[in-house]
């Protein structure tokens, strides 16, 4: 089954669509696409056919993202939690993934026409090997799309990826690059996997269940929550207006919210700038204690220097990175 | 007016945000329970009742956050909610605000808690004296400790000491006690628990109709059930109960 599910809307999900896409529309949603296996349980079918019928209706629901012009998603697939599950069940999902990924490169010329950029974000390093290069060369042949953007979650959980940002930023201090008076809550952002996407508008889960499964907890802080009880291979476009909606209802006092929450994290990277800068100033000065001019001068160049620093080191995570995925397909031309 | 548009093509469809609770809410009110708010003259059979509905759970929270968000706070509701969870059995109760209100004012609101605990336990309430935690850190607070504690939380108990954490381990890097391969989950958990030892919530119940965490706690609730309620103002002793017994009949598979 493909990725890309061609077709326009009908009649009524056009004219709604128009409706809510008159109000502020998210432009990067979040799916927790559970319920799966008690669809398979509640249709008699086998549990693997659930999870198939799940990557249906993810298809499909890009589809209709794309209709009501959501131009990024994210998707929970597979969590680390996961590799709990019986070795069946595992190699099962393993084997779903690698047919997605093959199928995606089949499909590239499609991808490209239609300007889909593919992200798979987590611990990849738990995978198979093979399905490791399979993920890479994925990656790498839809990197330059712009149109929209799915980012699928695979050997994910936030504590983790949470901790290799922290990680990162170690690395970068040990490098030299940073130091630690940097480490600032926009820097950890920066360092996460999702890095190259805004935070998600809405964060949607399926099947009734009301928690977070340790799934984007840094990035959802100030998302719209949505629970539907629907089982995810029942979602349909309904639901997803639905959800739209509420996101609309809470929309104005979750930009309070976040507006309110970035003024006080300027104003501690200010704050933070200003104590660098005393210290400085102290253990470099003459004993007198510095004019306001002095200290606002060397705090505007602190404050250059600082950032100048963090770009060089996001410059490097970025190449580092990089290198991992073009490292894992240049090992698979060898083979 | 595009909103009474959309409102009105979708009507039909049921709105479904965070799960609401008004349905379950009224059933348990018309069933003929008890008044709202427990009387303020309490003796120790409404303490004992609580301590027996408790009892009657399948399961409860050991940290339950209550996650206000809604503007201006209603102080005394908020102690009635707080006294009602500690009788109930609850041991950790958190109180929070993304505008950390409940933290700049939280000497009122332990008056108020107070207050409301010397009513509701009548003569002995001493004996029953909740822990109440909020600025700075509580490094020698024992969460199994027998007294019940209460904590005010707010945005800087969230991201901010996450922060501060990642920047204790590259300071030890820095001075090159450890590598940052070192770094792993279990360190940066035991770190975050170091200055400030909050218990993971099994449950929040969020008051208002704002669909969002605003920043509560991202890295405790990552297994945390959320049960949302219209307000917390006017709030009942049964509805809280309902929302407890929302939370003992879910399940968790825990990824497997």
């Amino acid at each position: 089954m493909s990725w890309i599910k061609e077709g326009e809307l009908n009649l009524i999900e056009k004219i709604s669509a128009n409706v809510l896409k008159a109000g502020p529309m998210p432009k990067h949603v979040a799916f927790i696409m559970d319920g799966n296996r008690r669809f398979a349980r509640r249709n008699n079918i086998e549990r693997q056919e659930g999870h198939t019928q799940g990557f249906n209706k993810l298809a499909e629901t890009l589809r209709w993202c794309k209709h009501l012009s959501i131009p990024e998603v994210t998707v929970y697939a597979f969590s680390i939690e996961n590799f709990k599950r019986t070795k069946d069940e595992v190699d099962g999902l393993m084997e779903l993934a690698r047919q997605k990924f093959e199928r995606l490169l089949e499909e590239r010329d499609n991808l490209e026409k239609h300007g889909v950029c593919i992200r798979v974000l987590g611990d990849l390093n738990m995978l198979p090997h093979d399905l490791q290069q399979l993920i890479a060369k994925a990656v790498i042949t839809t990197k330059s799309h712009n149109k929209c953007f799915l980012n699928v979650c695979f050997a994910y959980t936030s504590r983790y990826e949470i901790t290799n940002a922290v990680r990162e930023m170690a690395w970068g201090v040990e490098q030299g690059l940073i130091k630690s008076s940097d480490v600032s809550e926009p820097l950890l952002s920066e360092c996460l996997y999702s890095n190259n996407s805004p935070n998600p508008d809405l964060l949607i889960r399926t099947s009734g269940e009301v928690r977070l499964s340790d799934f984007l907890l840094w990035q959802t802080s100030h998302s719209c929550l949505v629970f539907q009880s629907v089982l995810w291979p029942e979602y349909s476009f309904w639901n997803l207006c639905e959800a739209v909606l509420q996101y609309q209802l809470s929309h104005k006092s979750i930009q309070k919210a976040r507006d309110l929450h970035r003024e006080h994290q300027a104003s501690l990277q200010l704050e933070a700038d200003r104590v660098c800068v005393a210290e400085h100033l102290q253990h470099h000065g003459n004993g007198k204690p510095a004019d306001v001019q002095r200290r606002q001068e060397a705090l505007q160049h602190y404050t250059t220097c600082r950032q100048e620093r963090v770009q060089d080191f996001l410059k490097a995570l970025k190449h580092k990175r990089d290198s991992y995925f073009t490292d894992l397909c240049s090992d698979g031309v060898q083979a | 007016m595009w909103e009474r548009a959309v409102a009105a093509l979708l009507l039909p469809v049921a709105l479904v945000g965070f799960p609401d609770h008004q349905k379950k809410l009224n059933t348990v009110r018309n069933t003929g329970a008890n008044a709202n708010t427990l009387p303020a003259s309490g003796t120790s059979t409404h303490r004992s009742r609580c301590l027996s509905d408790g009892r009657s759970l399948e399961k409860l929270p050991v940290h339950i956050g209550l996650l206000v968000a809604e503007e201006e706070p209603s102080y005394s509701d908020i102690a009635n909610l707080v006294v009602w969870c500690v009788a109930v059995g609850i041991s950790y109760v958190s109180v929070y605000d993304n505008h950390g209100i409940f933290r700049k004012n939280n000497s009122r609101l332990l008056e108020e808690i107070e207050r409301r605990q010397q009513k509701f336990l009548g003569g002995d309430g001493s004996k029953h004296n909740v822990e109440f935690l909020s600025n700075g850190t509580d490094k020698h607070h024992n969460v199994v400790s027998c007294r019940p504690t209460v904590k005010v939380l707010s945005p800087e108990d969230g991201k901010q000491s996450i922060v501060q954490a990642a920047q204790q381990l590259c300071r030890s890097v820095e001075s090159k006690e450890r590598s940052s391969k070192d770094i792993s989950v279990t360190m940066l958990d035991i770190l975050l628990r170091e200055s400030k030892n909050i218990p993971d919530p099994e449950l929040v119940v969020k008051f208002g109709s704002v669909n969002s965490t605003l920043g509560f706690l991202p890295w405790h609730i990552r297994l945390t059930e959320f049960i949302s309620l219209p307000s917390h103002r006017n709030l009942s002793y049964e509805d809280l109960l309902g929302a407890l017994q929302r939370y003992s009949a879910c399940q968790q598979r825990l990824g497997q």
